[in-house]
């Protein structure tokens, strides 16, 4: 095992007391590690409970006089002694740089640096957060994705064009309704799943992506990841669960995956929850967006609430959690103009990617449905659903979206955006609320399944439903008591 | 380069949870007689071009993170300097030898499990002072460093100026200046690690 690992003639020395304690340590133990003896007993001092279980297995009874020694020279310094240790390697360190490394004078912070530093600070970058918000998102996906060009896809191209001439078409080659429905009735393949996918899902996605890879190669998502992350200390959470959050606003089930980042297995479920409850993912972030879209008030209440959960959730479980900062460092490129090759290839290459996962369920969707429709199930389930709704204060037919909603919170807001004119504002915001607190998608609680194990994502599951509906029916309620009309 | 692949991270934490069966099958398909005799280990800091230099030694196509963090699972491939065949091994990003997240613990247990003929220790140029304690406590481990100081172009446009030679005296250990990215020093490298295998003893390696 030990076929290499001569003791090299060391670059640099600790201080007289500590070099003391390592020749001695040293000379304890046998010579049987991958390590040097001496990187061994520094990690001992460092007190690496892998390493101690290690040495204690291969020195066997010798290991106590091992662990008496060690005792004694932590009895015999003030300072922990892994700080000590990385304090002597920094100093070390820094006289090598000093001598090596050259650094410019300092230069005033040029207008950009300056602006990028803004972002970062929560004084100034919470109401660029905002600003980015209302234009990005509420003004552009909203209004011109959701708005304009749903309305010339859907209403006038499918609506007016396609899907009358489709549907003529298929009846007159499928003379039997039942089967005809499957593609052009009302939950049809055609009629519903490529005209959501197109018509629908398409604009409003693909709006969102260009505005999402406009602000990532300006280079604003790490500095709004420092502004998250200075939030985050100040409601006691560890800095580095910041990078599967801010991810999750790209798709939740991939952030899950990389929560693994994370130091223990309770951050790790701290972050997968607050993903799966409180993080919108993109495609969603985008239609939610589009149907609160005319309506700045309840978009502003929405991103509010939301906001609040995430708050809230954060500083309860960070109550449960004891607060230890983790060292997080962040490479902060610099501002610049984004490059318009750049962003055609990620809007692209994303667009496509969310088609690939949709398209498809929406069709298995589809089918579904159809299959549920004719032998009764569908309806059933709806009529479950229909007093839940109602207690949320929505019509009947907002069942169906809540239905779709349990698989992908996309899909259920595909499904309010159809009937969003029967629907007044209050109802709007309690629905795209509930929505926004569902799980993500079917695909999320699978990871959540895999990384956190079944219990942990029943557990979960089990919270999130009805908490989503508690939230939406105390909205509804207050809208209604207050009262207040958005 | 300074964008942020803010997606990739997302897809590149996916790949990685499928790499590991890929490359089986492609050594499988790729070389099949043949197994490396030596071993590279690319380790360093999250964040500091690690996988790039994976994918320029091997070859092996792989989307490249710009977050920190994100190297979850290890990437094995393949690469061939003069006669020998490499193994060369990407780690997922350490701080330093003494572990405090489960990446880290797995990059130890990578450098504790595995005998390496070469350990590339991957730093970035803009940030020395912050690396090198990393790369004495690799040494001090007695393990066989390399120490890649990488980003050179971008620490030359901040004007960080980096005395190798200087540098070299002072860590005892060989040194060479990339900018992966880009391609620069690689050849360099490869000479560094084909020279510095020669120069020492074989090492026995099991792969």
């Amino acid at each position: 095992m030990s076929s290499f690992a001569p003791e090299h003639p060391l670059p640099f020395q600790y201080d007289a007391a500590l070099e003391e304690t390592l020749t001695d340590l040293t000379s304890l133990l046998s010579d049987s590690y991958r390590l040097t003896r001496r990187a061994v007993a520094l990690l001992l001092l460092q007190e690496d409970p892998e390493i101690l279980a290690m040495v204690r297995e291969v020195e066997g009874e010798r290991f106590a006089v091992i662990e008496e020694r060690l005792k004694a020279a932590r009895a015999r310094t003030d300072q922990p002694l892994d700080v000590a240790i990385s304090l002597q390697r920094h100093t070390t360190v820094r006289a090598v740089t000093e001598r090596v490394v050259s650094h410019p004078p300092q230069t005033r912070p040029s207008p950009t640096e300056y602006l990028g530093r803004l972002c970062m600070s929560p004084l100034t970058g919470i109401p660029i957060l905002m600003l980015v918000l209302w234009f990005g998102l509420y003004q552009f996906v909203g209004i011109f994705g959701g708005g304009t060009l749903v309305g010339l896809l859907e209403e006038r191209l499918f609506g007016e064009i396609i899907n009358p001439w489709m549907t003529a078409r298929v009846e007159s080659l499928i003379p039997w309704r039942w089967l005809s429905d499957l593609f052009v009735g009302e939950y049809g393949i055609w009629t519903l799943g490529i005209t959501y996918a197109v018509a629908l899902v398409f604009p409003i996605v693909g709006t969102f992506f260009l505005a999402f890879s406009v602000l990532e190669d300006t280079g604003y998502f790490p500095r709004l990841a420092m502004l998250i992350d200075r939030l985050f200390k100040r409601i006691g959470l560890n800095g580095k669960a910041v990078i599967p959050i801010v991810l999750g606003f790209g798709c939740d089930t991939m952030a899950t995956i990389v929560t693994r980042i994370l130091e223990t297995r309770r951050e790790r479920i701290i972050a997968t929850f607050l993903l799966s409850l409180a993080i919108p993912c993109s495609a969603q972030i985008g239609l939610m967006t589009a149907l609160l879209a005319g309506h700045p008030r309840a978009f502003m209440v929405w991103v509010g609430i939301m906001a609040g959960i995430f708050l809230i959730i954060g500083w309860l479980t960070a109550k449960l959690l004891p607060g230890e900062a983790a060292r997080f460092t962040m490479e902060i490129p610099p501002l610049r103009l984004p490059s318009l090759s750049n962003i055609a290839v990620k809007t692209l290459a994303r667009m496509q990617w969310y088609f690939l996962e949709v398209l498809p369920l929406f069709v298995i969707a589809s089918i579904v449905i159809w299959i549920g429709q004719l032998t009764g199930l569908f309806d059933l389930v709806i009529r479950m659903l229909t007093p839940v709704v109602h207690l949320l204060g929505l019509p009947d037919k907002a069942s169906e979206a809540f239905l779709f909603g349990f698989f992908r919170r996309d899909y259920g807001a595909a499904g309010l955006e159809r009937i969003k004119e029967q629907l007044n504002v209050n109802q709007l915001l309690v629905s795209v609320v509930t929505l926004t607190i569902f799980l993500p998608c079917v695909a999320q609680f699978l990871m959540m399944k895999k990384e956190r194990g079944m219990k942990m994502a029943l557990m979960m599951a089990g919270f999130i439903f009805p908490f989503a509906l508690i939230v939406g029916i105390v909205l509804n309620q207050l809208l209604k008591i207050l009262p207040i009309k958005l | 380069m300074t964008r942020i692949p803010f997606f990739d991270i997302v897809r590149d934490a996916m790949r990685g949870a499928k790499r590991t069966q890929t490359d089986a099958v492609e050594s499988k398909a790729g070389e099949a007689e043949e197994t490396p005799r030596r071993r590279v280990m690319i380790v360093g800091n999250p964040n500091v071009g690690k996988s790039v230099l994976f994918n320029r030694l091997t070859g092996h196509y792989m989307v490249v993170s710009n977050y920190p963090g994100t190297t979850v699972e290890v990437a094995r491939g393949r690469m061939r300097l003069g006669e020998t065949l490499y193994e060369v091994v990407d780690t997922p990003g350490m701080y330093s030898l003494r572990p405090l997240s489960e990446e880290e613990r797995v990059g130890r247990a990578l450098i504790l499990n595995e005998a390496a003929d070469a350990v590339l220790h991957v730093a970035d140029a803009k940030n020395l002072e912050r690396m090198l304690p990393f790369t004495l406590q690799l040494i001090e481990a007695g393990l066989p460093v390399i120490l890649v100081v990488n980003m050179m172009d971008e620490a030359e446009r901040i004007g960080v100026k980096i005395d190798m030679e200087a540098l070299q005296d002072a860590v005892g250990v060989p040194v060479v200046g990339t900018a992966v990215l880009s391609g620069r020093g690689l050849e360099e490298l490869r000479n560094a690690i084909d020279e510095f295998i020669r120069s020492r003893t074989p090492a026995a390696v099991s792969v």
